[in-house]
């Protein structure tokens, strides 16, 4: 406050400041309030994303325990590494919400034929490709919830960003502003009390001088 | 006294009725299905796997305790098949039981893919073919390429020498085929010897017939089908095999009737479950014939796959309970007949 010079212009730049900064904390207020409407949406998704990952491991666990019990623990140990051979790929790009830059993971084709694999036909039983299928599809559903997770925490991170942003503007920057403002209006107040002081004794001194020397005049003139 | 070619057949037959007797009757499954896991480990310590269960139990526990003891189980009962048989007899399933051979090859071969310790390895050996552990326990310690020369001689050699040019599925593949091309190439001179290729070649029948509807719903070109099918099946040739495989799914389902091993079969959702209607079917097919020749190598055989089939049933049922797979799934997946 100390800093503060208390002039005509910096009031009206103050002023204007606060009308900015008004504007910017309806607007911030709006956009947080979009984030939390876009963040329930997307965590209602993110809910049956998960709980269909959820069923695709067990599913595929008991695909796992089938295949180990009819085709051999040997079997299932050998496929899953020579599986493990080619990760799975995929391409990660881009989309906004909102101006949150969150991922889109593009999943290449995960799922491979049963010919393909590494495994003899003749030796296995269709719970292997039973198995592996089932593993498959928890690879996509766990990179499904990997891209629905990061843009949940994005859009967390910028709700918590935003929301510190309004509380800052709310509870600081404008209140600080407008009691700057406030000492600003009062002091040029107190100065325009000073000034019309000033002169209120500057015209008595005056009308005082005059009456001094009409009073001069009026005695020289009756000597 | 039975004299003749018969009396080959009467011994062996009888001792394998009396192993028959002793297997868990159906009904049992069922109740063996609404056990916890530590419970159906206490009833099978009182059938005939108590031995294995509470020789293993110092070093296994839980389903890989129960895992190693039927199969060892299984290699004890076979041996002892191949023990009391002579003759003929002897020599039919010594050459049945090569397939543990080839299963043992496989397992050795996958579990230096997957660089698995050797314990490992000797846990998923099932000695109940031609060689004994022994041979096994040495093979294994050794590196692929000596593994590869260990067979040389033999049939197995040529799909075993291309290992590390081509993948291993190809090599477990040409293996059962060299298996199954072995026996059903054989011309029968004799009733029990036809009894016996015929037996092989429904088991082909049921392979090839497996292998194309579980290619057909990937929609695996018709070559590369063919490239899995066994030659000499029993009623499903090459040429009818490559027949099927190249219709579409309707129309091959509704050729399939007529065959022998589409009685009573189902198309269901999951494939592992049309395999389980497959493999009941192929049992109740052998059981007929075996009643029909009940003086021949038929009731052994019936014996020895029923023997396998009850492995592996109690296999799903610990694993699936162990894993807490419901009831429902569980007995979708079990061949009981």
């Amino acid at each position: 406050m100390a800093e503060v010079q208390p002039t005509r212009m910096e009031l009206i730049k103050l002023r204007r400041r606060i009308a900015m900064a008004t504007r910017g904390h309806s607007l911030l207020k709006m956009k947080r309030d979009g984030l939390i409407m876009e963040f329930r949406e997307i965590l209602e998704e993110a809910k049956e994303v998960i709980g269909s990952m959820i069923e695709k491991y067990e599913k595929a666990q008991q695909k796992l325990a089938l295949a180990i019990a009819v085709d051999g623990a040997m079997a299932v140990k050998a496929i899953s590494l020579a599986c493990c051979r080619v990760p799975p790929t995929f391409t990660i790009k881009r989309k906004s919400i909102m101006g949150v830059v969150v991922p889109v993971i593009k999943r290449e084709k995960v799922r491979k034929r049963v010919i393909d694999r590494d495994y003899g036909v003749l030796s296995t039983t269709a719970r292997i490709d039973e198995a592996v299928a089932a593993y498959e599809e928890l690879i996509d559903a766990i990179l499904e919830v990997a891209e629905i997770e990061t843009t949940l925490r994005r859009l967390i991170e910028e709700i918590d960003r935003t929301k510190r942003r309004v509380n800052a503007l709310e509870f600081r920057v404008i209140p600080n502003m407008e009691e700057t403002a406030r000492f600003i209006t009062f002091k040029l107040e107190e100065m325009d009390r000073e000034t019309i002081i000033k002169l209120k004794h500057l015209k008595a001194k005056m009308a005082r001088r005059e009456a001094e020397e009409a009073r001069k005049a009026e005695a020289k003139a009756a000597a | 006294m039975l004299i003749g070619k018969n009396a080959t057949w009467a011994y062996i037959v009888a001792r394998t009725k009396v192993m028959k007797r002793k297997l868990i009757p159906k009904d049992e499954f069922r109740k063996l299905l609404n056990m916890d896991f530590n419970e159906i480990v206490r009833y099978l310590e009182e059938t005939e796997y108590k031995k294995e269960i509470d020789e293993l139990a110092y070093k296994y526990s839980g389903p890989r305790l129960l895992d190693y003891a039927l199969y060892l189980n299984l290699s004890r009962t076979y041996n002892k098949i191949v023990r009391v048989s002579f003759g003929l007899a002897k020599e039919l399933l010594t050459l049945y039981l090569r397939r543990w051979d080839i299963w043992n090859i496989i397992n050795i071969l996958r579990g230096k893919v997957a660089n698995a310790p050797l314990e490992e390895i000797e846990e998923t050996i099932v000695a109940a073919g031609e060689k004994d552990i022994e041979f096994y326990k040495n093979l294994m310690m050794k590196e692929p390429e000596e593994i590869v020369k260990a067979f040389e001689g033999t049939p197995y050699n040529e799909p075993l020498s291309k290992y590390g040019t081509v993948s291993i599925s190809e090599i477990e593949d040409e293996l059962y085929k060299i298996y199954y091309n072995e026996i059903t190439k054989l011309k029968p001179a004799e009733l029990s010897l036809k009894l016996f290729v015929d037996f092989v070649k429904m088991e082909v029948d049921i392979k090839n017939i497996k292998t194309i509807l579980r290619l057909k719903v990937e929609d695996v070109p018709v070559e590369e089908i063919m490239d899995k099918i066994i030659p000499n099946g029993y009623e499903l040739s090459v040429d009818e095999a490559r027949k099927l495989a190249a219709m579409s799914w309707d129309e091959l389902t509704k050729s399939l009737e007529g065959y022998w091993f589409w009685k009573g079969v189902e198309i269901e959702k999951e494939f592992s479950t049309i395999e389980v209607e497959f493999d009941k079917a192929w049992i109740e097919a052998i059981a007929r014939k075996a009643s029909n020749y009940p003086l021949s190598i038929l009731p052994v055989l019936q014996y020895m796959v029923l023997k396998k089939v009850e492995i592996d049933n109690l296999r799903i049922l610990g694993w699936g309970k162990w894993q807490n797979i419901p009831n429902e799934e569980i007995e979708r997946q079990l061949v009981i007949v």
